[in-house]
């Protein structure tokens, strides 16, 4: 840069630039540090309601807890039988998570490296699943699943789960496939290996990255997922996380403690795996979605 | 990237030609379980959709044929024409805030700026939030007793009294344009920042070189390099936007009096009162708006090939 500067007809004296630069500086970080601000609050607001007690959330409001207690977690846990809700939740998002990953890699696969007449085809099969919204096939998944007699039933849930978890883990999946150079395999298919040696040994171990980060994508997404469990299970102890602790708000009192408690048990294990799989993530959702 | 599928110089032609039918037949048997999984849970609900939308039906009787009564009857109805302008101004206005908030902060974030690190990680905090837990959290923040809005307005004094902000026709849909914004916009942010660090830093250089204001430089160097990022994200967040289900509902059900209704929330309360053929009406009365959107996006991915 320095270079450059100097090579222009009239260089900006140094006395000149140097408290513009240390005011623009100044501006950045303000800004920063204001946005971040906005951004860590409700985070915070979050935390320190589940650890307040009833009388300091409604009479006397404050920016600080003053008397920090787990009561909210206890009565949340021992009355409100979250741990049913995160056990429910936990097979649904895990055997969904399961079967996409698998069904959808060898998918993914196929339309990277083979070459077949309706490759096309079923390419915008999933994009157009992708991009499916989950509002327009409630109805109608409602109707089959009832047919298939698996209404209020993980199971069904699980089934409704991968209309949105199949794409999207297919779609991220073709992206992160395509980064796998084709050479290796090759190598090994000339050593006498199979197309399923191949991809087991090869293609697998190279994008275990990308799979673990697509796997934790599908994870989340089941995990989050409201609308279609409200739809889907009606009694109390097949609910979700998500569906628990929407139930706590629609009662007469809001019990925001509690709900709270419940806000921060679900959120922090998912945050936690995004923080590790982000890097994976960002890299699979827009290389895989511009070029997909 | 082909080639494995490429034709072997030193083969003959039956082998070629087994080689080619046995990878084609690989490529089909390892990619039909997912296409008999979208086939049957996605395309087969999707028409079926359509189709219910065009019938009487209700739970418990199929109905009959009413052609395009359903539709008749959502367009002379209250709730349907302002779910149709909540959910118009709700993609347009977060859109918006989001591209300007998203592309701003990618940018000050791609400076080579010390802690950096930490700020990027601060802005993947709402993205990484599930988002009923980040809707729960905003209506706690929005309520009038407890909430952190109203404490924090009243401590540093910049407004006295007590706001019901879910609460009232002329706050509600702001706030949750607000909430809504707050946990979308870091993955326009991060999709934006990592176009910008594949934009080489020589473009910059000459462009500078050639004496280009920041401005001239963003204008001719930035935007272009990221345009088909920028416009992937916007037609995905707007279809996502416009579907979104779980931050009206978790906030205001649609409420006060339908200031907040949007087409998701209409269908599910639809489909509670059991009139699967107007319900089925509402979502598929997006469905064309849905379709330009997707052709759009088909068309730009095959551009980008």
């Amino acid at each position: 840069m320095a270079i450059v500067d100097a090579g222009r007809p009239y260089p900006a004296s140094a006395s000149n630039r140097r408290p513009r630069l240390r005011w623009r500086l100044v501006a950045i970080y303000a800004g920063l540090i204001a946005v971040s601000v906005v951004l860590l609050f409700p985070v915070y607001w979050m935390l320190t309601i589940s650890l307040k007690l009833p009388r300091e959330i409604y009479r006397l409001p404050s920016l600080w807890p003053e008397t920090t207690t787990l009561d909210n977690y206890r009565e949340l846990i021992d009355e409100r039988g979250f741990l049913t809700n995160i056990r429910n939740s936990v097979v649904v998002a895990g055997s969904v998570t399961i079967v996409s990953l698998i069904i959808s890699s060898l998918a993914a696969y196929s339309l990277v490296r083979f070459r077949y007449r309706f490759r096309g085809l079923v390419g915008r099969l999933i994009l157009f699943g992708y991009l499916m919204p989950t509002s327009l096939l409630f109805i109608p998944l409602s109707i089959i699943v009832a047919r298939l007699q698996m209404g209020n039933s993980l199971l069904g849930l699980i089934v409704v789960y991968l209309t949105f978890s199949m794409p999207l883990s297919t779609w991220l999946l073709t992206g992160y496939f395509r980064g796998v150079p084709a050479d290796l395999e090759e190598q090994a298919m000339v050593d006498g290996a199979t197309r399923m040696g191949a991809l087991l040994r090869i293609v697998l171990p190279l994008s275990a990255p990308g799979i673990v980060a697509v796997g934790i994508f599908t994870f989340t997404a089941a995990w989050n997922e409201l609308l279609l469990a409200l739809i889907f299970i009606t009694s109390e102890n097949k609910r979700t996380v998500p569906l628990g602790l929407q139930y706590l708000i629609t009662g007469d009192v809001f019990l925001w403690g509690p709900i709270m408690a419940g806000a921060v048990l679900s959120a922090l294990p998912v945050m936690i795996l995004y923080f590790l799989a982000q890097r994976f993530m960002i890299q699979g959702m827009t290389a895989g979605s511009v070029k997909g | 990237m082909a080639v494995i599928a490429a034709p072997r110089e030193h083969a003959g032609d039956r082998r070629r030609m087994t080689f080619a039918r046995r990878q084609a037949l690989w490529g089909y048997l390892m990619v039909l379980p997912v296409s008999l999984i979208l086939l049957g849970l996605v395309a087969y609900p999707f028409c079926y959709a359509i189709f219910i939308s065009f019938t009487s039906r209700v739970v418990g009787d199929p109905g009959e044929w009413v052609g395009f009564a359903n539709f008749r009857y959502l367009w002379g109805w209250s709730s349907f024409t302002r779910a149709l302008q909540n959910t118009v101004t709700m993609v347009v206005v977060s859109d918006l805030l989001k591209l300007v908030i998203g592309l701003g902060l990618a940018l000050l974030l791609n400076e080579p700026l010390k802690g950096r690190g930490i700020f990027r990680a601060v802005v993947l905090l709402p993205w990484a939030m599930p988002g009923f837990v980040a809707f729960l959290v905003w209506k706690l923040l929005l309520t009038p007793i407890g909430g952190g809005v109203n404490l924090v307005l009243t401590e540093t004094g910049l407004h006295g009294g007590i706001i019901d902000w879910l609460g009232q026709r002329s706050t509600a849909m702001p706030a949750v344009i607000a909430a809504t914004v707050w946990r979308g916009f870091p993955f326009w942010c991060i999709s934006f920042l990592a176009a910008l660090q594949n934009v080489p830093g020589e473009l910059y250089e000459a462009a500078k070189i050639d004496g280009a204001s920041a401005w001239r430089r963003f204008l001719d160097v930035t935007l272009p390099a990221i345009r088909s990022v920028i416009l992937v994200v916007v037609l995905l967040s707007s279809i996502w936007t416009a579907n979104s289900f779980e931050n009206i509902w978790i906030m205001t059900q649609g409420g006060p009096s339908d200031a907040t209704m949007v087409f998701p929330v209409l269908a599910y309360f639809g489909m509670q009162s059991q009139r699967l053929g107007e319900a089925a009406a509402v979502s598929v009365a997006l469905v064309p708006a849905l379709l330009v959107l997707v052709f759009v996006m088909t068309t730009l991915i095959k551009d980008d090939d």
